[in-house]
């Protein structure tokens, strides 16, 4: 019955949309932002739709495949390499502003962090979090505290060891991540977020201490050192799917499927844009077109 | 109540910021509400540039609790680097109200916290150039992942160290010395390979950050929260 009702509303938003579009356009009103081409619009609201319609068919049942992402399984053989070694896990989940458009970084970061949390209690490991801004301190605490609480061991927790905020200046936290690698010579470090330059700065900090290293970041300037230092890393969009993976929730997993769909549809796009090109016309122009009266 | 409280009220703040942002962002209507969707967003940069202040301050209280704790248990071997931490933070807190107190009573003289002048002198000769010594070693770090990754230990990395070659004699004069077409060879391997390479991740990462509001947005990704109930 919900679900009929789900589909009932998304649908009901989609014709609302349309409909307010066209009596917009019929009596000449100028709904959408001049500045901004219309079709970035369409393409988010395709997105949104694919992704909540994959949400519903596993919600009605179905199933699909998601590949496995290496790093992603990494994280738990770390944690347990740390441990055997009994020496302590590092992470730490990015620097620069939470309010920019890094945000989506740092939440997939936060969910990874709480997956990370969940392993250290499960193999009763010691886990310290390193931060560079201030706005997470909060969350941080409380991701791992329920961390070491959802595997029975609450007494793990110990905010200042656990969770240490350390500045909001780029080098001078990436000279304390730094120390506090090489200083508590962690067994296992990972590193997921938005990284600037001080992502080489902590690999090669992790490979001075014999780490084992897990990275991650969708800033694409920064893969490549993640990927040549890290023993395993997670390439731009996987820092989102891994934050689905680590809810554990089959619906929030099923969203990935929006993301596909985005992949299909750049695809097509770069296709019929060839095409396009190859006829003479420009399909750039036809992208670009914005929503304009007088 | 605490559900409430620690889940319902932070999703339901996201997913009304959430579609308030894609209104600003795409809707227009006329110039008065598109002047009202304009002030709203920069009302809500302010409200996060406050909050930011705010976290600013538990942070600096955090790193004083952490450092008093690192005295009284880390021993010797820790103690004096947490003594410096405190002693800088106390001061710089010091100097910046220093700087408030005079911006407060004399407006005309032109100083403010970031400008009280021993609060500058510190930042600009204590941070400053600690900051920059920390950015330098980034060289050395860069020169040492080079020597480990650029190995030809199978044809894949054989490839990456023939590119990184090409590309670094590209960017010094010597490149051209030893053949002239190296640096138009390295202007095509960054501008067309490397290009082609770094969109499909820089796509395939904004599709993930929409995949995300999409979860944020019908309360699904709930893992920033901690457990689930």
């Amino acid at each position: 019955m919900r679900i009929t009702k789900d589909i009932f509303i998304l649908i009901t938003i989609i014709l609302s949309i349309i409909l307010i579009s066209i009596v917009a356009w019929v009596s000449k009103i100028q709904l959408y932002n001049p500045t901004r081409p219309l079709s970035s619009f369409i393409v988010l609201l395709f997105l949104l739709i694919a992704g909540y319609l994959s949400i519903h068919r596993v919600k009605m049942g179905g199933t699909f495949s998601v590949r496995d992402i290496a790093a992603f399984n990494a994280i738990e053989e770390g944690i347990a390499r740390s441990v055997e070694m009994g020496r302590p896990i590092h992470m730490t989940i990015g620097y620069g502003s939470i309010s920019s458009s890094m945000a989506p970084q740092y939440i997939a970061g936060l969910g990874i962090l709480s997956h990370v949390a969940r392993m250290a209690g499960k193999y009763g490991a010691k886990l310290i979090t390193t931060l560079g801004v201030p706005e997470v301190i909060a969350s941080v605490e409380e991701l791992v505290r329920e961390g070491y609480a959802s595997a029975g061991k609450p007494e793990l927790f110990d905010p200042v060891y656990n969770v240490r905020y350390l500045t909001d200046q780029q080098f001078a936290y990436a000279s304390a991540v730094q120390a506090t690698i090489v200083r508590e010579n962690v067994g296992a470090n990972i590193v997921v977020g938005p990284f600037y330059a001080e992502s080489l700065i902590f690999m090669e900090a992790g490979n001075m201490v014999g780490a084992f290293q897990v990275a991650g970041t969708a800033r694409e300037t920064q893969i490549p050192f993640f990927v040549l230092v890290a023993d395993y890393s997670f390439i731009g969009e996987e820092i989102f799917a891994a934050g689905a993976m680590a809810s554990g929730d089959k619906e929030s997993l099923a969203a990935i499927r929006g993301q596909d769909a985005g992949k299909l549809l750049s695809i097509a796009l770069i296709l019929l844009g060839i095409l396009m090109l190859i006829t003479g016309y420009s399909l750039t122009d036809l992208l670009n077109w914005v929503w304009k009266f007088g | 109540m605490s559900l409430i409280v620690k889940r319902v009220i932070p999703q339901l703040i996201v997913s009304i910021i959430l579609i308030v942002m894609i209104v600003f962002y795409f809707f227009y209507v006329n110039k008065s509400v598109a002047g009202v969707f304009s002030a709203w967003d920069k009302a809500l940069s302010d409200w996060a540039i406050i909050i930011m202040a705010f976290a600013l301050m538990v942070g600096g209280a955090d790193i004083f609790r952490y450092h008093l704790i690192q005295i009284r248990k880390a021993g010797m071997k820790q103690a004096p680097f947490s003594i410096v931490t405190i002693l800088l933070e106390l001061v710089m807190i010091a100097f910046a109200l220093i700087g408030f107190y005079i911006s407060y009573i004399n407006p005309e003289s032109g100083i403010s916290i970031t400008t009280q002048p021993q609060f500058a002198w510190l930042y600009t000769n204590v941070y400053a150039p600690s900051d920059t010594a920390v950015y330098s070693i980034l060289l050395f770090y860069i020169a040492s992942a080079s020597y480990r990754a650029f190995t030809a230990k199978n044809p894949t990395a054989a490839l990456l160290l023939a590119v990184a070659v090409i590309v670094m004699l590209g960017n010094t004069s010597l490149g051209g010395l030893i053949w002239p077409g190296m640096l138009s060879l390295r202007d095509w391997i960054m501008t067309v390979p490397n290009t082609a390479a770094f969109r499909p991740i820089t796509m395939g990462a904004g599709f993930g950050a929409i995949t995300l509001g999409l979860r944020l947005l019908i309360w699904r990704e709930v893992s920033w929260l901690g457990r689930r109930e």
